[in-house]
């Protein structure tokens, strides 16, 4: 083994902004956030209707991610990007129907699986790994936003938790069907998130690092973590 | 509760390891598959001193492979997404293991503290080098004369002599073993002449022009596959100490008067409920372990939560007497040679 693979070269910069092939690619996943957090709100309010008794709670999260929204989509205007909102919509599709099935049937666990940790845990992921290589006015809305996730991965984290025995193979359930997805769309943003230099690799542990945390202290055991996530890492 | 980050010595045997835990779609999986893999806890299990005391561990697969080592990002963000699934797990002192610290060191992650929403405390972190450091010495102190080497007379290579260990173990070997020649081996000559103003002798050789002249060679550099060793050149008897990892010395030697000893390793009394060990082919795995995994038992037996070891060339003497020392009083024993592998000793010329 050669000693100089143990010496590493100097770190990427900052990408450039105003180049097209930046601006296009922003324009997705520009959208792609957007949306995120527009169904992200309407999903904590359908929420509400399953669990009455946290409507209040619920619809403080949804507030929360209409801020975010706006956040976002300043973003977008400041770098003079259009965002492709019909990309997004199609993007979320899969994911947004799931729920949609799920909510429909009641489902208050799948439909916490989906939106309060998954949907947060790959925000958190994107965020983070956003935050370096923003630019700074973005830099400093999504440092606001990223916190926020955090709370919200917590409630979805604590409820499960609270009701974790009831809840075990319903959640294990969702995962196995939603994950693959998940697995699916960051290979989707893959090439645009490369262009805003985000690797996909750092993206999906990233992801994995959350869930599996908040999969953690909901109650299941390090050996169901590596067989749970084995779905998002394996095409 | 104290931590010990580890990997698989290779990424086919990370694949073994994942098929034996029942993870199949892991174990055929792509190397890059690997690279999005994130930290793995599995294991927690009890130590129990010989004075008594009892404390838990936890293992942390860092999910890092040597194949790693080239992809800098990759191997960087093991380490660190290891470090912090440690903290967050509450866990008070942990051992960078086997590549880890290398990374950390070469990599220069202190500069990182702030990993995601966690600032890493150093406190809970030790690269475990003080007490690889000693069992390295005591195994040559313990082992060189079972060969007929009297250290007084003898010519000891230290090969990686500037490197956290290998510094550490050229302060003991001059200072506390009595060793007659101290032949210092490594890279940089920068470091080279500051270790020898700083032991206050040592005489500077390449690999080559050492390895004929060394009685006792202890090895603490990572050693490049292609190296070859004329077992014939060498001084009969030879103790090596392998202490590099991963350990690849046994089959570059061949010859009825030299010894390879695998460095850095201790035995414990009595047998740890883990089955990590089996993997790093260890003797016997329920006793077996790096000397660097075994500080962090120390320190938590000891309550010592701090970065006992930590960054490059800070080991005293001090420190490796204090490690030394709890090592002897919780149980811990240095590995030695089989007394079958000792050959009978060379009739004087």
């Amino acid at each position: 083994m050669a000693s100089s693979v143990l010496v590493p070269s100097v770190a990427d910069g900052l990408p450039d902004f105003s180049s097209e092939a930046y601006k296009s690619a922003y324009s997705r996943i520009n959208a792609i956030v957007i949306e995120g957090e527009q169904e992200a709100h309407d999903n904590y309010i359908s929420l509400g209707s399953l669990i009455p008794t946290q409507v209040e709670e619920l619809a403080q999260l949804a507030r929360m991610e209409l801020k975010h929204m706006k956040g976002f989509q300043a973003c977008g205007k400041n770098l003079g990007v259009e965002a492709d909102m019909a990309f997004a919509k199609t993007f979320f599709a899969p994911l947004h129907n799931n729920f949609k099935q799920a909510l429909a049937a009641n489902q208050v666990v799948t439909c916490l699986v989906i939106q309060a940790l998954m949907i947060e845990a790959f925000a958190i992921a994107a965020y983070h790994i956003y935050i370096p290589v923003a630019d700074p006015f973005a830099r400093k809305i999504t440092e606001g936003v990223v916190k926020d996730e955090y709370t919200h991965l917590n409630y979805g984290q604590e409820w499960l938790k609270a009701n974790f025995e009831a809840s075990r193979s319903e959640i294990e359930q969702a995962n196995r069907i939603n994950l693959p997805i998940i697995r699916r769309m960051l290979e989707q943003v893959a090439n645009d998130a490369a262009e805003l230099h985000m690797e996909k690799e750092s993206l999906i542990e990233d992801f994995l690092i959350a869930y599996q945390e908040a999969l953690m202290e909901i109650g299941f055991s390090p050996r169901d973590l590596a067989r749970m996530s084995a779905a998002a890492l394996v095409s | 509760m104290f931590g010990l980050i580890g990997h698989s010595s290779s990424f086919s045997e990370a694949r073994l390891k994942a098929r034996d835990l029942g993870f199949e779609d892991l174990a055929d999986g792509e190397l890059d598959i690997w690279c999005s893999a994130p930290p793995q806890l599995l294991e927690t299990f009890e130590v129990t001193s010989n004075t008594g005391k009892t404390i838990q561990g936890t293992y942390i697969d860092s999910c890092f492979v040597p194949e790693m080592l080239s992809r800098f990002k990759t191997a960087t963000r093991k380490v660190q997404n290891a470090m912090e699934l440690a903290q967050k797990r509450g866990i008070n002192i942990t051992a960078l293991g086997g590549f880890t610290s290398i990374i950390f060191e070469n990599f220069n992650l202190a500069k990182f503290q702030q990993i995601r929403s966690t600032l890493l405390q150093w406190e809970r972190f030790t690269t475990g080098n003080t007490h690889t450091a000693w069992v390295i010495c005591r195994q040559v102190e313990q082992n060189a004369p079972l060969m007929g080497i009297d250290l007084a007379k003898a010519r000891v290579a230290v090969v990686g002599a500037t490197g956290d260990i290998g510094s550490a173990v050229c302060r003991w070997l001059s200072r506390r073993s009595g060793v007659a020649d101290l032949l210092l081996v490594a890279r940089q000559q920068q470091r080279l002449n500051d270790l020898r103003t700083e032991l206050g002798g040592g005489e500077v050789l390449s690999l080559e022009e050492a390895l004929p002249e060394a009685d006792v060679v202890v090895w603490v550099a990572s050693l490049p596959q292609t190296l070859t060793i004329d077992s014939a050149s060498l001084r009969k008897p030879c103790l090596m100490i392998d202490g590099g990892y991963p350990k690849n010395l046994d089959g570059k030697v061949n010859s009825p008067h030299v010894n390879v000893l695998k460095g850095g390793i201790v035995e414990f009394a009595r047998d740890i409920g883990w089955q990590m060990m089996e993997m790093a082919e260890m003797a016997n795995p329920r006793r077996q372990l790096f000397a660097c995994f075994a500080e962090a038992m120390l320190l938590e037996f000891e309550d010592w939560h701090t970065n006992f070891s930590w960054g490059r060339n800070n080991i005293t003497l001090e420190a490796m007497e204090q490690i030394g020392a709890a090592s002897i009083r919780h149980g811990f024993s240095v590995l030695g040679l089989e007394a079958a592998s000792i050959s009978p000793l060379p009739i004087a010329a």
